[in-house]
């Protein structure tokens, strides 16, 4: 785990794309599709926080 | 006995003055770790408002959501957003620069930053008046406020942090190395965190 501004700002990154693609499904579609992919996201980001927080640290 | 522990506190006496030096993990600096413990609480704090945004919006259930006289401006918060969003550009592009020893970088970076999150204010608050319902509007109406001026008062305070930031700038402050750029380091990543609750806040109030 790397805890700095770049870290975070590569979070802000993600959740953006994240959030644009849920914003266009949504508009596409129906609110429950992207209600479902909202949830699917939060499942995937909080598994890929999860190790990036486990991951050890590099020199 | 007791002269050999006088002797003994003598001899630690003068090796040691003061409080014990405090215990620092290796993984991570003070500061760093302080506003990742404050951030966490921040987490919790907007997911009680998120449980409320989602109990009420199961509990009224209605056909629509939002209920039916309430109407959202998507297109100008979705251009709100997208403000929002690119501050967080700025801010990194602030750190990158200093981190290269670019001082110009820096303080363009944080006044492209400051500027960008003024602008978001400005056009909140300008939604809120033109909105047409206030928070003793419904329940609807109470969590929508809650949750983007909650969101709004960290906008508030990220920018007195970034205020601070800009002027430190102007008067030369920062270097290239790590603990030299702390005070950007810090509100950047706050900054960071507001942008993130912001996308969390815009899709599930304003889109779903």
């Amino acid at each position: 785990m790397k805890f700095n501004e770049a870290a975070v700002f590569k979070w802000v990154v993600i959740v953006g794309i994240a959030g644009a693609l849920i914003v266009a499904v949504t508009l596409l579609t129906r609110p429950l599709v992207g209600s479902l992919l909202l949830l699917a996201c939060v499942i995937a980001g909080c598994a890929y926080a999860y190790r990036w927080w486990r991951a050890p640290r590099r020199h | 006995m007791e002269s050999a522990s006088v002797a003994v506190g003598h001899a630690h006496a003068d090796h040691h003055h003061g409080p014990p030096e405090a215990n620092q993990s290796s993984r991570i600096d003070r500061q760093t770790l302080g506003i990742l413990l404050f951030i966490v609480s921040e987490v919790m704090l907007f997911g009680a408002f998120f449980a409320s945004y989602f109990f009420l919006r199961v509990v009224v259930d209605p056909p629509n959501w939002p209920p039916e006289p309430f109407e959202l401006p998507k297109a100008v918060a979705g251009m709100n957003t997208a403000i929002l969003v690119s501050s967080s550009f700025t801010v990194h592009y602030a750190l990158e620069s200093i981190r290269r020893g670019n001082r110009t970088g820096l303080k363009l970076g944080l006044v492209a930053t400051w500027l960008l999150g003024a602008t978001f204010l400005f056009i909140q608050i300008n939604e809120y008046v033109h909105l047409g319902f206030s928070a003793r509007d419904l329940s609807f109406g109470s969590i929508f406020y809650c949750l983007t001026g909650l969101h709004g008062a960290h906008v508030f305070v990220g920018l007195c942090l970034l205020s601070f930031a800009t002027i430190r700038a102007f008067r030369g402050h920062f270097g290239p190395k790590a603990e030299d750029h702390l005070g950007v380091e810090v509100p950047g990543i706050y900054w960071h965190f507001v942008d993130i609750m912001w996308i969390i806040v815009y899709v599930t109030v304003y889109i779903l």
